[in-house]
């Protein structure tokens, strides 16, 4: 009914490796797309910038995270450190009068290029050793960030960002700050729905279910590790120096601190590892549903009239998101992009397959 | 299962528009003073007494008869010290129609500042973000009123230049402190200030969180600083108290940053703590008129915003010091300009407050369009196992040497 579908069947290679196997996929897609063109005439502008903006780039960083945790199964937790070099590379090389087009560029391969340095030492272990190795990225960046003022921008330790400009065209507009930060999702979104369907894609996949038998079939299981820490590193490098272009307008350490790299690989996890549309659910729950809550709960107290203390007012929505977390959990431990592909599923022949019962 | 995606669509579109209520009545709209607070994360230390000590000063405020007329509103969000959700909390309340804000926290406070800036609204940023913001001609919507850390750290050792006798060529001070961008701040002033005097200045870098400092005490027990200036924060000092007892450093030769509060003293032992030294600029304690009022007409009567212990803290001080100046802006605001207050008329009543000290609350302030910090008067005051008592009075010294240090680091600053 929804699907007009009777099942996936594909009677030829060509349609079993189509991007969307199923039209109204497809056409969802599109449909979102075009309202995601549309949002600066329909939102207003608070929740333009300060909820959907934000929300775009850090799905963009999270489908790279995705890309080297969900899709080549290496745990992560250096992230916000790759997103930071990236960040103070492109705003470096922007202060020093290159165009913002190829310093975004230049902050992606530096993050790229540190990213998978790291890698090389990293991957020599696996698993929780990898992990805590890169945790020790994220240390060490922290650590030079606090304590190298050229690079951090001074005693105060906050580095201001020129003023975005891309091919000649200053931004300086909610709307034109939202665009920036859709076209790099968009960008990210489809670099990540094709690589499902590359060698590459497959390949990091069967890296990710056992790296020595994908290794007896001739993956060559290190090389494309490191290929997507490099992958990965450059769309976090990206995004880093987006945020910063387009959202924080300054750097500040405590932008890419450890903390935030967790947020990030929760974001992931929650989501649902390997899945696209479920980073977008993912990075909507950790960002987006703190600050909603807590708007719910300072309203709901105000129309109730009660009497809360500020303090217990600021940490019930926290248990309440700390709360959605667990539940989410336990109810998909696959995640909310399961969770939506269990339903896509259900409806997917729906209501015919009841027939057949 | 595009129905699916609408309900979802309208889901969060009500819970949009529950939040996002737009008041536009004019002339009844209170004064809001916007509060995006850390509640629940790093800050919460101080946040609560900082909230508490506004909320209470605008219920008496408006009590007696509000600033010029008009009521006062305190708003208080929680941003979980999160840069991200700061700015959310900015771009709402700045629909709200809230100009004036304080985010409390050093990287919130960074984060909104440019926005703050761009849109010209007063940013209340005393003892967190930049140091630099005191320079008016630069930073211009934004009112760090209070020392900076450069100044206090200036005053401190103009402290012990006159506890030594007025010179400070064979003296050593130690200088201990977390290592990240709080604690790193002073270093340069300090250094400025060693060539001048011709001190000896010694580092004890100590890690985040400051829970372990044993490296650093047995360094100091070598060196035998004269004394050790600190910037430490809450747990920090109690763990110093530990280390000096146990490295027989004296604890009155500890001279610690503003960041020194009842609970600290209480963590240390009030009999252990005696003599310990701190740099303030608000008066502590409860004998100050304003809190008295405070504590009588309506602690005695549980009617306060919050607990009665959060008022015994010297934080609950330091927040009145912040407020009453800003209520003392918009008073002046209003008094110059007529209603309605605009970020502008705020900023040049803001920039009109003179020798103003909150009836023997802080520090006496005067802000100046050059200089937004009001002066940075602090003063030294020691624990004497019950009360704070004030060893000098308030003062700020070595200021050229201060305001090259600002100027140097505002020069980098352009807004876009």
């Amino acid at each position: 009914m929804f699907y007009r579908l009777s099942g996936v069947y594909h009677s030829s290679l060509i349609s079993d490796s189509r991007m969307f196997k199923v039209p109204a996929d497809r056409n969802l897609a599109v449909f979102l797309l075009l309202i995601g063109l549309a949002a600066p005439f329909i939102l207003p502008s608070l929740y333009l910038n300060s909820y959907i903006l934000p929300w775009l780039i850090w799905t963009a960083a999270a489908l790279g995270l995705n890309l080297v945790t969900g899709w080549a199964g290496q745990l992560h937790l250096g992230y916000a450190a790759v997103m930071a070099v990236g960040a103070y590379s492109a705003i470096h090389t922007v202060r020093l009068g290159v165009p913002w087009e190829i310093a975004l560029i230049i902050g992606g391969l530096a993050a790229s290029v540190i990213g998978s340095l790291f890698a090389f030492a990293a991957l020599r272990v696996k698993g929780l050793y990898l992990a805590l190795t890169t945790l020790a990225m994220q240390f060490v960046m922290d650590w030079v960030l606090t304590h190298s003022p050229t690079i951090s921008g001074g005693s105060h330790s906050s580095l201001q960002a020129p003023t975005l400009a891309l091919l000649g065209q200053q931004i300086t507009s909610d709307a034109g700050y939202y665009y920036v930060a859709l076209g790099w999702c968009v960008l990210v979104t489809i670099f990540m729905l094709n690589l499902k369907r590359t060698g590459l894609g497959r390949a990091l996949v069967a890296v990710r279910e056992k790296d020595f038998a994908a290794a007896i079939l001739g993956v060559n299981s290190f090389y494309y590790k490191i290929l997507a820490f490099a992958a990965s590193s450059f769309i976090a490098g990206v995004s880093g120096a987006l945020l910063v272009a387009t959202f924080y307008f300054l750097a500040a350490p405590e932008q890419f601190s450890v903390n935030v790299s967790i947020q990030v690989l929760a974001m992931v996890i929650v989501g649902g590892l390997g899945s696209i549309i479920g980073s977008y659910f993912g990075v909507a729950l950790i960002l987006l549903v703190p600050g909603l809550v807590n708007g719910l709960v300072v309203t709901a107290s105000e129309e109730l009239g009660m009497q809360v203390n500020v303090e217990t007012l600021a940490h019930i929505p926290n248990a309440v998101y700390g709360a959605l977390i667990v539940i989410i959990l336990m109810i998909e431990p696959l995640g909310l992009g399961k969770l939506y592909g269990n339903i896509r599923d259900y409806l997917m022949t729906w209501p015919f397959d009841q027939l057949r019962k | 299962m595009k129905t699916k995606r609408k309900v979802w669509t309208i889901a969060i579109a009500a819970a949009l528009a529950t939040s996002g209520a737009m008041a536009s009545a004019q002339e009844n709209e209170p004064i809001k003073f916007g509060l995006c607070f850390d509640l629940s994360k790093s800050y919460a230390f101080i946040t609560p007494q900082v909230a508490q000590a506004a909320q209470d000063l605008a219920m008496y405020t408006n009590e007696n008869g509000g600033i010029e007329g008009h009521p006062v509103e305190i708003i208080v969000r929680d941003h979980g010290n999160e840069p991200q959700r700061g700015v959310e909390c900015y771009e709402q309340l700045k629909r709200e129609g809230v100009f004036i804000y304080n985010f409390l926290s050093t990287p919130v406070t960074n984060a909104a500042l440019p926005r703050a800036m761009k849109d010209g609204n007063i940013l209340m940023q005393s003892f967190v973000g930049r140091g630099d913001a005191v320079d008016g001609e630069v930073f211009g919507w934004v009112f760090p009123v209070g020392p900076t850390y450069w100044q206090q750290a200036a005053n401190d050792v103009a402290f012990i230049k006159g506890q030594m006798g007025g010179d400070l060529s064979d003296a050593k001070i130690g200088f201990i402190y977390l290592d990240y961008p709080f604690g790193q701040e002073p270093i340069e002033i300090l250094k400025t200030l060693a060539e001048k005097e011709g001190f000896q200045l010694e580092l004890y870098p100590v890690p985040l969180p400051g829970s372990d400092q044993s490296g650093a005490w047995s360094k100091i027990r070598r060196d035998k600083p004269d004394y050790v200036i600190s910037w430490l924060l809450a747990g920090g000092h109690v763990v110093a108290s530990k280390e000096m007892r146990r490295n027989g450093f004296p604890i009155d030769r500890y001279l610690s940053v503003n960041w020194m509060n009842e609970v600290d003293i209480n963590n240390i032992g009030a009999e252990e703590a005696k003599g310990v030294l701190r740099g303030t600029n608000v008066a502590g304690g409860q004998d100050v008129p304003i809190v008295k009022t405070m504590l009588d007409t309506y602690y005695a009567n549980g009617k306060g915003s919050g607990p009665e212990s959060l008022v015994r803290d010297v934080y609950y001080n330091l927040g009145l010091a912040v407020y009453t100046t800003g209520f003392e802006a918009a008073r002046l605001a209003i008094q110059e300009n007529g209603w309605p207050l605009t970020p502008e008329s705020m900023k040049s009543g803001y920039e009109a407050i003179e020798n103003f000290d909150a009836n023997g609350l802080m520090a006496p302030v005067t802000v100046t369009p050059q200089d937004h910090g009001g002066g940075g008067k602090t003063r030294i005051e020691q624990w004497d196992g019950a009360n704070w008592v004030p060893l000098t009075d308030w003062s700020a010294d070595y200021i050229d040497v201060v305001w090259e240090v600002i100027k140097e680091s505002s020069a980098k600053f352009t807004v876009e």
